[in-house]
């Protein structure tokens, strides 16, 4: 049976991705994605009722993965040095060929490796990735059946390009189980590799030169990325002839003799490696740029796949770290990501823009508690991870939603969205809330975090290292504090004068039935014709509201669940799982629960009466957007948040973090040797 | 949990809305006898919150009184947390949630002064937020460890190893409280351009709640701040009306600075003087 699970979680994905590819009819793609749905989150579950676990699948066995990833190794930079050869981008070739000649050098230049134990490793925080990807990754990629059929209607291209869509996407979701299960690390690398690609195809799909133009940024910066991953993994190799991830993540190893020479250089290598993947300054351009791709894509990068590879190495590579000048380094780099990119994220009035500054600055969150690296930080580090990507699934789903409904991504173009897509608008808010507010996840993470970091006992010039690491965390926290109350407050913003300005385009015309006509193959011609599309109609808006909601109980019910994530994660046989302030949080959700009742009964009865009119200085005129204010005269009425320009400007701050946050890891990475 | 236990939190349920209900009356006081005038007697607070009950007004918006009542218990409980001795920590976060709540039920206001007023309440919230939560780690590695009590408990006045968080203090409790020169969000004294800035909607029993919520912040963070002498109940007390009569002083003697000033100067400094202390506190 695990053999199974195991399997499915890895290779389904990729198989329903090439039925996708031939079976071209809108509905049997739908229902492939939705049985992968089930299949996957099956497998996911029935793996979790094993966990801990190691295995060596039958149908593979350690030698002919080590093959198959080594081969990998060499197809996935060929495809990019094609791809750089032919868009002619030199960055692309450069760090094509280099990986060519690692990958060749460590298959012919150097002893193969010892086999790993186990080509299987399941562990919390495996378990954790596992879940997140095929839980949440199958719901987006529902999301994603009709938002892709409006967004080809609007794209208008002449041959449908969903099929390729669907394959990229669902294949994305088989190398993110292979990589969390993954024992030995060519497999984690080839899966790597694979992310890299998946990512690149996504972010390009709509093909015009700005999607065209981030998806090669995207592709140069990664493959970066995986330079330093393979430097590291063959100097593990050259090294200690290992390449048993669990091996690698044991304190013991590197305190030994042999690894004198190097120090934990190889470590910092895989952790800059990781830094890359999971946007961290100063490398967060990519992620920044593949917000030009549809949303499921952006949900997809940011939620349940691409970036947690980052965190998800820092965090398995955790236990060394712990009590080293790397790790405080680390923790230093993650610290000051999570601050300047709260900062960034203020500045901004592109929400789409805001959730990816958000998305940075919380994984360095996690980066933070991998250099601490206590069993404490990664318990911690592991539910942020969870909780976060559940979060930020949900918030890009909704402000998908909203965009294609409203035709503007700008937050000032969202005020008062709730008046108009009052569901999406409140799932918004819900989950903008989550990210700040006690006692969900997120926050008794930021809490956690600053406990651990203060409980380090260590040199004074270490303690200053992590203080500092620490008053960053602080000023952080209130920076997402503010730009996530500010983005609830904007969404449910009332109005005084009536709308000022229409939208910048046209809305969609009754959302449900232009979906509805982007699903069904002919236009409405006849009776039965124009019956199956109001069907398919409710089918579309099904497809939008359910994994909406579904993701929102999801968000708030693992944000609730933290307390236990937490106890489940912590080693076994540390005393009271609770301990430490963790049991106040149950007990705040007893107070949470009637407050959200008696708040809920307070705004039945003020929503009973007709409001009173708004202080404005003045009385309200006629025209729109105007009103009778001082010397008689009628004025315009205009309303904006203020972003503050000249604290959080995107321009200078940018520069600014991304030269500390290079010399962060410049230090990590010379430190380390 | 003991009796005890239950006993000091449902102390700090009843007790700490009440004290900020006097401290307010009092700083009236003290302001009116700075100011040579007489000023009102000292329960006034409570009869304006009378008043304001007594009226019914029809709301500005249908999400006005979602907002107070959340925000009035997140305010308890965070007094809660801090009476029964619980982590520190976590009612500074239950109490910046409280003040989040009081800016979105201005935001969901219609009133543009209401906005503007929500937009400078959470300025101000970034602007004492990271200071107040250093100055906290600072009183927690002084003391050991981050329950209230346990720092209740420390032996003698924590206040000459946390020298520097003290200006982190009271710049903290002057926005807080809502005075001068941090005035910028509620525009305390009238007849300015803010109207009454975040509180421009809120009227009748909506802002009576909200009268509540605010006094049990006053009293939550008072004593907060007076743990850096609590050698006992009564030097608490002292240290908090010391607190107290320092800012209604500043109050009384400055004018009103722009949210700017605050985020761009104040509130680097005084973080800088805090975090110098938490360094210093590790090196010892």
């Amino acid at each position: 049976m695990l053999d199974a699970y195991i399997g499915l979680l890895i290779f389904w994905p990729m198989a329903a991705g090439l039925a996708c590819l031939g079976l071209r009819r809108p509905a049997a793609r739908s229902a492939l994605v939705m049985a992968s749905a089930a299949i996957l989150a099956a497998a996911a579950l029935g793996l979790a009722s094993q966990t801990p676990l190691t295995a060596n699948p039958a149908f593979l066995s350690s030698s002919t993965a080590l093959a198959v990833a080594q081969a990998l190794g060499f197809l996935f930079p060929a495809y990019f040095l094609y791809t750089g050869l032919r868009e002619k981008h030199a960055l692309v070739i450069v760090f094509a060929l280099c990986q060519l000649g690692l990958a060749a050098f460590g298959a012919f230049g150097l002893p193969a490796p010892a086999e790993a134990k186990a080509a299987v490793v399941v562990d919390g925080l495996s378990l954790a990735l596992v879940l997140v990807v095929s839980l949440i990754g199958p719901l987006i990629s529902i999301f994603a059946l009709p938002y892709m059929a409006h967004h080809e209607q609007h794209l208008g291209p002449k041959i449908s390009r969903q099929p390729q869509f669907f394959l990229v996407l669902l294949a994305f979701l088989g190398f993110m189980n292979g990589l969390a299960l993954a024992g030995g690390l060519h497999v984690f690398a080839a899966c790597y590799e694979g992310t890299t690609l998946c990512s690149f195809l996504l972010i390009g799909h709509d093909k015009t030169p700005e999607a065209r133009q981030s998806a090669l940024r995207a592709l140069w910066l990664n493959s970066l990325g995986g330079v330093f991953l393979h430097t590291g993994i063959l100097l593990i190799q050259k090294q200690f002839a290992l390449a048993d991830i669990q091996a690698i993540a044991t304190p013991a190893l590197w305190t030994g003799t042999s690894s004198q020479a190097l120090g934990l250089l190889p470590l910092a290598l895989l952790a800059v490696a990781a830094c890359v993947k999971s946007a961290q300054l100063p490398f967060q351009s990519w992620l920044l740029g593949a917000m030009v791709a549809p949303t499921p894509v952006s949900a997809l990068l940011h939620s349940s796949t691409m970036v947690n590879v980052g965190v998800f190495v820092c965090l398995r590579l955790a236990p060394v770290l712990a009590g080293t000048s790397t790790g405080r380094l680390l923790t230093l780099a993650g610290a000051f990501t999570f601050l300047a990119a709260s900062a960034l994220a203020l500045g901004q009035s592109n929400a789409k823009k805001i959730l990816a500054y958000s998305t940075l600055a919380n994984l360095g969150l996690i980066i933070a508690c991998a250099g601490i690296g206590t069993a404490a930080a990664i318990a911690v580090g592991t539910v942020l991870l969870v909780v976060h990507a559940a979060t930020k699934g949900l918030l890009f789903l909704c402000v998908g939603d909203l965009e294609q409904a409203i035709g503007s991504r700008d937050l000032e173009n969202l005020r008062a969205a709730v008046a108009t897509s009052p569901l999406t608008a409140l799932a918004a808010a819900a989950g903008s809330l989550a990210m700040v507010l006690p006692p969900l996840g997120m926050l008794a993470g930021k809490w956690a975090v600053l406990e651990a970091a203060t409980a380090s006992h260590a040199s004074p010039l270490a303690a200053t290292v992590v203080m500092l690491a620490v008053v960053m965390l602080a000023v952080g926290s209130a920076l997402a504090v503010v730009c996530w109350v500010r983005f609830t407050g904007t969404l449910l913003s009332g109005v005084a004068v009536g709308q000022v300005t229409a939208p910048q385009t046209t809305p969609k015309p009754g959302q449900t039935s232009s979906l509805a006509s982007g699903f069904t193959t002919s236009p409405s011609a006849s009776p039965s014709a124009s019956l199956s599309a109001s069907l398919s109609a409710n089918l579309a808006a099904n497809l939008t509201t359910g994994p909406i909601l579904t993701m929102l109980a999801g968000a708030v019910g693992l944000g609730l669940a933290a307390p236990w994530l937490n106890a489940l994660l912590l080693p076994a046989g540390q005393g009271d799982p609770l301990a430490g302030g963790w049991w106040l949080l149950p007990g705040l959700f007893l107070v949470a629960l009637p407050t959200w009742a008696l708040g809920l009964r307070a705004r039945a009865r003020q929503s009973a009466v007709s409001p009173a009119s708004p202080y404005l200085g003045g009385l309200p005129s006629v025209a729109p957007g105007s009103f009778v204010g001082a010397l008689g005269r009628s004025w315009t009425l205009t309303e904006g948040n203020e972003y503050a320009p000249e604290f959080f400007g995107e321009a200078r701050l940018t520069k600014l973090a991304g030269a500390l946050a290079a010399a962060l890891l410049l230090a990590l990475a010379g430190g380390a040797l | 949990m003991t009796l005890r236990t239950v006993m000091l939190a449902l102390g700090g349920l009843v007790l700490v809305p009440l004290a900020g209900g006097l401290l307010a009356g009092l700083d009236r006081m003290l302001s009116a006898r700075l100011q040579s005038r007489l000023g009102p007697p000292l329960f006034q607070p409570f009869y304006d919150v009378g008043k304001l009950w007594s009226k019914v007004i029809a709301p500005a918006s249908q999400w006005q009184g979602l907002f107070v009542r959340w925000a009035l218990v997140a305010s308890l409980a965070s007094a809660v947390l801090l009476a029964a001795g619980a982590d520190l920590l976590l009612c500074f976060f239950v109490q910046a949630a409280s003040a989040s709540f009081v800016a979105l039920g201005a935001f969901c206001g219609n009133s543009p002064y209401g906005k503007l007023g929500a937009q400078r309440e959470l300025f101000q919230l970034l602007a004492y937020e990271p200071v107040l939560l250093v100055g906290i780690l600072c009183l927690a590695k002084a003391a050991g460890g981050f329950d209230a009590a346990g720092i209740m408990a420390a032996h003698g006045p924590l206040l000459f190893r946390l020298p520097l968080v003290a200006p982190g203090l009271i710049f903290a409790l002057l926005v807080k409280l809502r005075k001068s020169p941090f005035d910028l969000a509620a525009s305390h004294h009238m007849h300015q351009e803010l109207v009454r800035g975040v509180y421009t909607d809120y009227a009748g029993r909506d802002f009576a709640l909200l009268e509540l919520a605010h006094w049990t912040d006053v009293g939550v963070t008072l004593c907060i701040c007076s743990l850096v002498w609590a050698t006992g109940p009564l030097a608490m007390v002292a240290t908090g009306l010391a607190f107290l009569l320092a800012v209604v002083l500043i109050d009384n003697v400055t004018a009103r600075l722009t949210w700017r000033a605050m985020l761009g100067r104040a509130a680097p400094l005084a973080l800088a003087l805090a975090a110098a202390n938490l360094v210093w506190l590790y090196l010892e």
